[in-house]
């Protein structure tokens, strides 16, 4: 698989392994809110690549897929340990920031 | 309708055309042995049957996973189904229905070819090669990126038969046949990736929404224990809460390790599918080059292809499928 597909797959199937524990932690409406949004998001973005190719040698495309893999590293970091709240969801916002570019980049979207 | 029973007919003109053509080529003109052509149309009709079923299986894990979706939505607000996804799921079923589609063609003219087998030249495979063109129309429609390429070796292999069998160069249309299997194989191989993740979505899916039932109480792990006691008649019934919780923890577990074997079963599927296609595509390039092909049977990683096929309906339950599902051209086919 492209690697930027195979990054966009690990943020999506991080959250739908661990949805019901990250639900458990919110403890406010408003974090359940931006969860929910984030989860939808990372599916959106992964299902929008699917079958779907990217320009490997486009520079901005390294970066994003550098910059999401290191994200999705510090994502399964805080999944596993589940501290913070507000720091994992401020973590899932931004590998999922990084994957919504990502996904735009994908030919002919 | 009127335009649909056109569409099939024209469709199965073209089928009948290039299966003649396939007949002309490979035993009037290009192949120098019958027995071998005759094989090869063999074992082309089985690959390419395997490979029908393969995406027909592939069809039904996406049919479920909008199911699953929509079940997960209800279950957890967190996780609502959206319109945007659903309609991508919707996408990407259609392009599997497209491929499905064109496995089937496949597996159709290659029947019609092992048919044929021996028979001598039409004289309608001139006038009927050129219905063939209009075939190829369908593959225009696909929309691959990645796999560009190897579609457009397609396109062309597909060109080059027609004007072959126009301009009655038998040895070059064999070679044009010979290219267009082996730009089939590449072009399965540039695609097993996205085929994976789907398989890989589907057992992920099936997982979350188990282990959700299991630790929201609405599963009867009851049923887990009657291995121990179907031998003697027996039903358990847990009333034990601690005893519960720990049979729930060794449920987990076995959903854990059955998504894995999920996972694993279509991504082997995929791999023995593969190098059927690589074998067959081999085979054709004997027969194309008139040289003998030392094996007659079909490939024999299709068992493991068709093992998987029959375990899908099971897996997947095939539920009919709900109301408003992501398919808009299923039934179409």
């Amino acid at each position: 698989m492209q690697e930027p597909l195979n990054q966009l797959e690990n943020t999506y199937f991080t959250l739908q392994g661990q949805i019901d524990m990250l639900s458990a932690a919110c403890q406010t409406q408003d974090q359940r809110n931006a969860l929910s949004t984030q989860y939808v998001q990372a599916r959106t973005n992964y299902w929008a690549c699917v079958n779907k190719a990217f320009h490997d040698d486009d520079p901005e495309v390294v970066t994003l897929t550098s910059q999401i893999a290191a994200a999705n590293t510090a994502l399964t970091g805080d999944v596993a340990q589940m501290g913070d709240i507000t720091k994992v969801l401020g973590d899932i916002t931004t590998v999922v920031t990084i994957g919504t570019q990502l996904a735009t980049k994908v030919i002919g979207a | 309708m009127q335009k649909l029973r056109s569409s099939e007919r024209r469709r199965r003109a073209n089928l009948a055309a290039f299966a003649l053509a396939l007949a002309v080529l490979m035993v009037g003109g290009g192949c120098k042995t019958s027995v071998d052509a005759a094989a090869a149309a063999t074992q082309l009709t089985s690959t390419a049957s395997a490979l029908t079923s393969y995406y027909t299986a592939l069809d039904t894990l996406l049919t479920e996973t909008d199911q699953l979706y929509q079940i997960q939505g209800a279950i957890n607000t967190v996780t609502p189904y959206d319109a945007q996804t659903k309609a991508l799921v919707a996408d990407t079923k259609t392009e599997i229905e497209t491929r499905e589609k064109l496995a089937k063609a496949l597996t159709e003219l290659a029947q019609e070819y092992a048919k044929l087998s021996g028979s001598t030249a039409s004289a309608d495979a001139e006038k009927d090669a050129g219905n063939l063109e209009s075939a190829l129309a369908g593959l225009k429609q696909t929309k691959v990126s990645m796999s560009a390429s190897s579609v457009n070796l397609m396109k062309d292999a597909v060109g080059a038969i027609v004007k072959a069998i126009q301009e009655r160069k038998e040895r070059e249309a064999s070679a044009a046949i010979d290219k267009f299997t082996a730009a089939l194989d590449s072009w399965f191989q540039s695609e097993v990736p996205y085929y994976n993740t789907i398989g890989a979505d589907y057992a992920r899916v099936t997982q979350s929404l188990a282990h959700t039932l299991v630790r929201k109480g609405q599963v009867n792990s009851s049923s887990f224990v009657n291995t121990a006691l179907s031998p003697y008649g027996l039903t358990a019934q847990l009333t034990d809460p601690t005893l519960k919780a720990s049979i729930d923890n060794v449920v987990a577990a076995q959903i854990d390790q059955k998504a894995t074997a999920l996972a694993t079963a279509q991504a082997g599927a995929s791999t023995s599918m593969e190098k059927a296609l690589a074998e067959m595509a081999s085979r054709i390039h004997l027969v194309a080059t008139d040289k003998p092909m030392a094996i007659r049977t079909a490939p024999v990683t299709l068992a493991d292809v068709e093992n998987w096929i029959s375990l899908v309906p099971q897996i997947a339950g095939t539920a009919s499928p709900a109301a408003g599902s992501a398919s808009s051209s299923s039934k179409s086919k």
